[in-house]
């Protein structure tokens, strides 16, 4: 059995409104092991994106237990939170937010700077994953000059800069046309077959059926897991 | 990529944001500057002037040279004084209106500054006029005039005047008198408006028609060494008097009649300071709520929340730092039209300035666009650090 990254237990999410409690997560139980590939799916509003955010440390579960590398993130300062993120988690996001001003090497330089790398090991690490990505040729563009899909690859790179356990993708094919998002998609895969741990929130039905365990949540709750 | 690289990154990628805050920040901070200058330059001016004269005491009627009257009984004051061990000079001033006549027809209206010095044998005594050219006048038929004066009467060094002075009340039936100009002369302490002219107290008394009597408007008193206790021991000798350094006049003054500019800088240095802080919390503000979706996006990649708050910070410090250093050249430029503008004021010495460059003002200056910065980025600071990662991004997806 491969070591367990993320283990939530009862988790809850509940958001406070004017007309009245939303619980957007329901008491949902998971694990996400070491090399997982889950897709999780559902109609909109289901919970999917809050489910993601809290396994991904940027929200906290309003009831239950949820251990990232055995520490419960809610004990966690925000700091500590963010060191968890930059080191050992991806986001990958369906609007991708790459920063205009930079390039799609400065937009991969950009957690390994946050991190302390030395510019030498920037430098050979953003040349490294541009290439993983295929976009070394583009690696001096700024994302106005690049596609929809190339901007979705720089930000893959983006999220793999410092080497996480866990990459977290939120609709990552939502803007892309069939084939852009097949091959977006087909990145993904080799990412995972690369050792990374994967989980897609997606509407996307080609994209679920390349994970070896769907999830489909309906009303916060995990309806029911599918596995290949 | 650092806070400040990442910062100038942010504020290239708007250039017209960009400009328009560090154009509004150089504006206003030459305003500001302006007025950090104002607040001390005419005291730094006016010491300065009082120190270049050569004499640290002055000795008056009236708590400020030039008001409460004329000191009665001057020759005998000025001797009392000169036999104080610790003085080295004593100078009687006294002024008179004149009327100087002209060939081309109206009259030309001079202060006419009669002085008689005592001294220790062996030194000097220095005169509160500078000979530009020619002589210093020293017989009682001998005078210097100013170059405006020279001008306008067509007078040179050799020529022969004819004038009327009053010393006792403009309403004596003025005897016209002759001297000759033996020099032109430059009157630091006399306004830019103002004729004058200078010779001896026995030229004075020529010109006035001997209806002096032995009073003056000030004395001038060089001390051997320390001033302050020099001037005691004046106020001592003769207690009816008023004896002051140059510090102390200055001082009087600051308390006085220079305390209306200091009032006038410190709120405009507070309403330009106000604007500064709105202008760029507003640019900023409008540029981190452009921007929250990315800010979300890179606090969920990791970066902490110092650094994205360093980020707004040292966009701040970019525009303030850049208009602050725009604003030097842009407000000593200001500032020399406005010293023009205000010296044009009647009775203003011409050697007297509003706006003048000192350190500490830069300093200030300088302390003040930090506050600044600082200031302008605490609220868009508070909307980065504060910023709900989750629901931002959800709500850019939604959006």
């Amino acid at each position: 059995m491969s070591e367990i990254i993320v283990d939530a237990k009862g988790v809850s999410r509940t958001f406070a409104m004017a007309a009245g409690p939303v619980h957007a997560v329901r008491d949902v139980t998971l694990q996400i092991r070491a090399g997982d590939h889950v897709a999780v799916r559902g109609p909109s509003g289901c919970g999917k994106s809050t489910l993601l955010h809290m396994l991904g440390c940027v929200d906290a579960p309003s009831s239950g237990t949820l251990l990232f590398d055995g520490h419960d993130v809610s004990t966690l300062s925000d700091s500590k939170r963010s060191a968890l993120r930059l080191k050992r988690i991806g986001f990958i996001f369906q609007r991708f937010f790459l920063l205009p001003m930079l390039t799609a090497a400065e937009n991969v330089e950009l957690p390994l700077s946050e991190a302390g790398a030395s510019r030498k090991d920037r430098q050979a690490r953003t040349k490294e994953l541009l290439d993983y990505v295929g976009l070394a040729a583009r690696a001096d563009h700024r994302p106005s000059q690049l596609s929809g899909g190339e901007m979705q690859r720089v930000a893959i790179a983006r999220a793999l800069a410092n080497s996480p356990q866990l990459l977290l993708a939120d609709e990552p094919t939502g803007e892309l046309d069939e084939a852009t998002g097949a091959q977006i998609a087909a990145l993904l895969d080799r990412v995972n077959a690369d050792g990374t741990a994967l989980v897609i929130v997606t509407h996307d039905q080609a994209l679920a059926g390349r994970a070896r365990r769907v999830l489909t949540m309906r009303d916060g709750r995990i309806e029911r897991e599918a596995a290949r | 990529m650092r806070a400040l690289g990442f910062a100038w990154r942010s504020l290239v990628r708007q250039p017209a944001r960009a400009i328009l805050g560090v154009l509004g920040v150089a504006a206003v901070g030459a305003l500001l500057f302006d007025m950090l200058l104002l607040s001390q330059g005419l005291l730094v001016s006016m010491r300065d002037l009082l120190d270049r004269s050569g004499w640290d005491i002055r000795v008056s009627a009236g708590e400020l040279p030039g008001r409460g009257g004329r000191v009665p009984a001057a020759t005998r004051t000025a001797e009392r004084i000169i036999t104080l061990p610790s003085v080295k000079s004593v100078l009687i001033v006294r002024l008179a209106n004149a009327r100087i006549e002209s060939p081309s027809g109206s009259p030309i209206a001079a202060t006419f500054e009669g002085v008689r010095g005592y001294a220790r044998p062996g030194d000097r005594i220095s005169h509160p006029w500078t000979v530009t050219r020619g002589r210093d006048a020293g017989g009682a038929s001998e005078t210097v005039i100013d170059s405006a004066i020279a001008k306008a009467a067509n007078l040179q060094i050799g020529s022969l005047i004819t004038l009327r002075a009053s010393c006792i009340g403009d309403r004596e039936a003025l005897p016209p008198a002759q001297l000759r100009v033996v020099g032109i002369a430059e009157f630091p302490f006399r306004g830019t408006d103002e004729d004058a002219m200078a010779g001896s107290l026995d030229a004075l008394k020529a010109a006035c028609g001997g209806n002096v009597g032995d009073e003056a408007d000030l004395l001038l008193v060089t001390s051997v060494s320390e001033a302050t206790a020099t001037a005691a021991a004046i106020r001592d000798a003769v207690p009816d008097l008023y004896a002051m350094t140059n510090d102390e006049v200055v001082g009087r003054l600051q308390q006085t009649g220079f305390s209306y500019f200091r009032q006038i800088s410190a709120v405009l240095t507070t309403v330009t300071i106000t604007f500064a802080v709105l202008l760029i919390t507003v640019l900023l503000t409008v540029s981190v709520n452009q921007r929250l979706g990315e800010i979300a996006a890179l606090r969920a990649l990791g970066f902490s929340r110092s650094r994205v708050v360093a980020d707004v910070l040292s966009e701040s410090a970019l525009i303030v730092g850049s208009g602050g250093l725009l604003s030097l050249p842009l407000g000593m430029l200001l500032a020399s039209g406005l010293d023009r503008i205000l010296k044009g004021m009647p009775g203003i010495p011409a050697e007297l300035h509003f706006f003048v460059f000192e350190p500490t003002a830069l300093a200030v200056h300088i302390g003040l666009l930090v506050a600044t910065a600082i200031l302008a980025a605490l609220y868009p600071m508070r909307i980065v650090s504060s910023l709900p990662i989750a629901a931002t991004l959800r709500d850019e997806v939604i959006g």
